[in-house]
């Protein structure tokens, strides 16, 4: 039953996504209802982002948008992941709203790749999280799995 | 920057000691349930839907107003609830999310779901009943309002999947595919062609896309045609461009029979007898047309005659009627369709034209009526305004009046003053005379007391004038006595 559900809600989505999206935002990929690629770019002036373009990696559980999706940077030859105080260098993504408290069923795969956005426009540190490197290293959980603690609340 | 959505602080998960799991949801997830028995008792015997219609794959004819939107489901809502800060969900999906967090998806402000729902304003309900909405059945093409759409699909649409007839399978099979009853279509049955087990209701599919034996050379083109439903016969009757045909011109005399392709050949180049074929086209279509026409003509002769008849028949009734209607002016006037309606109900009318025609008779003397209501209103009138301005001239003329009497009144108090001035130096001259003349002397006494005399009668008639006005005739009597008076002095 649930799993109808999310590809009901994920076909709208698909539907309004490929009609319109807001400037900055490129649909690369959704040939499934699991998982999306989708590019996305820093639009004003900010030196830590010019001229870069980032993918993005939407996986979607059969509890979406019960659940919050799994979002994470990917890293390709030309789609760097971005230098941020709360993403890692292995794309993992440190935000609330992607947690499971920070969730909520009204936001949608353009909403969140617009809260991506402009989190990286209000960034001007040029540094990764504390610990990026113990964390890559040693990380095997899915990102979802991961208990954040939401401790900084200027970015 | 913060993201958008950041949890508001001081909002604390609500305490509740409800069951986690609600009846609404607990009813709306029961997808597949057995028909009660009263409608199986139906005397119709209607098959009801097993599955529940599934309102998100409604697919709408117009684009639906996005504040008529779940913001969860992103679809149209359905049974729609709101929340104590106001904002609407479909029960179903504010159920699902509040399973895991209590609080309100959009400003996650708590919700205790047994106690805070409110239900909509009905003006939603009836906005969201009015959508137009696609039967989610595939391949059905039924559109309705949405209100009406869930009968459709549980009682009449065809390809509603229902219990299999045989009352021992527990399968499900579109509606239109279990009309014999008795029949179960998930029985196995032998492949006509290829001769291999399908289910009957797998039978259309494996003929088009599986069964090869299904599909035969065409004798003459050696084309790969289906034998199922006569579709050999078509192919070879209209398309096969071995086989052979006649010439399109066949009718107006050609002869030219051969393969189809070399048919359709001749026929590009130009059949002679085309011609001859298009100008006999041209003559039936022309005598279809005659045909058509004159049929209409006898039927409006027909309309004419018995209009006629009519006329004559009710022409008695309608100066009744029309005396009626014009002794109840006002409201009649007011109010036409109920004067007329009364006599359209007890006749009986033999077509919509002669009733057409009626209605506009009784029409045209309504507005007879109206112009002649009109004329005598204006008429009365122009009357009322003579007789008001008659009036009012009267007035003028009076106020004309008045207006010479107060100026000659004012005349004659000036031409008073002046005199009493006269006089007064007169007198002055008098005494002074007398008194430089002679000693005292009773001539002289007897003249001043004679002054005297005179003053006292002027500023008496002074007064008596100032208030005259209405007894205007008299006093101007007396002040012309009185200049008189004054002027012999």
């Amino acid at each position: 039953m649930s799993a109808p559900f999310a590809a009901k809600r994920l076909g709208k989505e698909l539907q309004k996504i490929s009609n319109s999206l807001p400037p900055g935002i490129e649909l690369v990929s959704a040939d499934n209802f699991e998982e999306w690629l989708l590019d996305i770019r820093v639009l004003d002036d900010n030196p830590l982002y010019r001229n870069e373009i980032y993918r993005l990696r939407f996986r979607f559980s059969s509890t979406y948008p019960i659940e919050p999706p799994e979002v994470v940077f990917v890293k390709l030859p030309d789609r760097p992941i971005p230098i941020h105080p709360h993403i890692y260098s292995n794309g993992i993504i440190c935000l609330d709203l992607l947690g499971h408290q920070g969730w909520s069923p009204v936001q949608n795969v353009e909403s969140v790749c617009m809260s991506l956005q402009s989190m990286l426009t209000g960034n001007s540190k040029n540094e990764r999280p504390p610990g990026d490197e113990e964390f890559v290293r040693g990380n095997r959980l899915r990102p979802r799995d991961i208990e954040f603690y939401y401790h900084d609340n200027d970015v | 920057m913060p993201p958008p959505n950041t949890p508001v602080d001081g909002t604390t998960t609500p305490q509740s000691t409800q069951p986690s799991q609600p009846a609404q949801s607990s009813q709306s997830s029961q997808s597949v349930s057995r028909p009660t028995s009263s409608i199986i008792m139906d005397a119709s015997q209607v098959k009801t839907a097993l599955v529940k219609m599934d309102y998100q794959a409604i697919d709408y004819v117009n684009p639906v107003d996005e504040t008529l939107i779940c913001p969860i489901c992103r679809t149209a809502f359905h049974s729609p609830i709101t929340t104590p800060c106001g904002h609407t969900f479909c029960a179903k999906c504010i159920n699902r999310a509040l399973e895991r967090q209590r609080v309100c998806p959009i400003d996650r402000q708590p919700i205790d779901k047994t106690r805070d729902y409110r239900p909509i304003p009905l003006i939603i309900k009836e906005q969201l009943d009015r959508l137009e909405a696609r039967c989610p059945n595939q391949g059905c093409d039924y559109v309705c309002a949405r209100e009406n759409l869930e009968a459709h699909y549980e009682r009449h649409c065809e390809f509603t999947l229902v219990h299999c007839s045989k009352p021992s399978c527990d399968k499900l099979v579109a509606r239109h595919l279990c009309s014999i009853e008795g029949q179960c279509m998930h029985e196995m049955t032998n492949c006509d062609f290829c001769l291999k087990p399908v289910a009957f209701v797998d039978l259309d599919a494996h003929w088009e896309q599986e069964c090869e034996a299904a599909f035969a050379t065409c004798p003459d083109c050696d084309a790969s045609v289906s034998v199922v439903n006569n579709s050999m016969l078509k192919h070879i009757q209209q398309e096969c461009p071995e086989a052979m045909a006649k010439c399109k011109w066949d009718g107006a005399g050609c002869r030219v029979t051969d393969k189809r392709r070399i048919v359709r050949e001749h026929e590009r180049n130009g059949c002679m007898y085309e011609t001859v074929g298009r100008l006999l086209e041209q003559q039936a279509e022309d005598r279809r047309i005659i045909q058509d026409l004159t049929r209409r003509l006898a039927s409006l002769e027909a309309v004419r005659d018995t209009r006629r008849r009519e006329r004559r028949r009710d022409s008695a009734a309608t100066i009744n009627d029309r005396t009626a209607t014009a002794t109840a002016a006002g409201g009649s006037l007011t109010n036409p369709t109920t004067s007329t309606s009364t006599p359209a109900d007890s006749t009986t009318w033999e077509s919509p034209h002669n009733y057409m025609l009626a209605q506009f008779e009784r029409l045209e003397s309504h507005m007879e009526e109206l112009r002649e209501m009109v004329c005598e209103m204006d008429m009365r009138q122009s009357a009322s305004f003579l007789h008001h301005s008659k009036q009012v001239a009267d007035r003028f003329l009076e106020l004309g009046d008045k207006v010479g009497v107060l100026s000659m009144h004012t005349k004659w108090l000036l031409n008073m003053q002046y005199m009493q001035r006269n006089a007064q130096l007169r007198a002055a001259n008098a005494a002074s005379l007398a008194a430089a003349a002679a000693g005292a002397g009773g001539a002289g006494l007897s003249g001043g007391s004679d002054g005297l005399n005179h003053g006292g009668e002027s500023s008496s008639g002074a007064g008596s004038s100032s208030d005259s006005g209405l007894r205007y005739q008299g006093s101007r009597r007396g002040s012309e006595g009185r200049i008189e008076n004054l002027t012999r002095l």
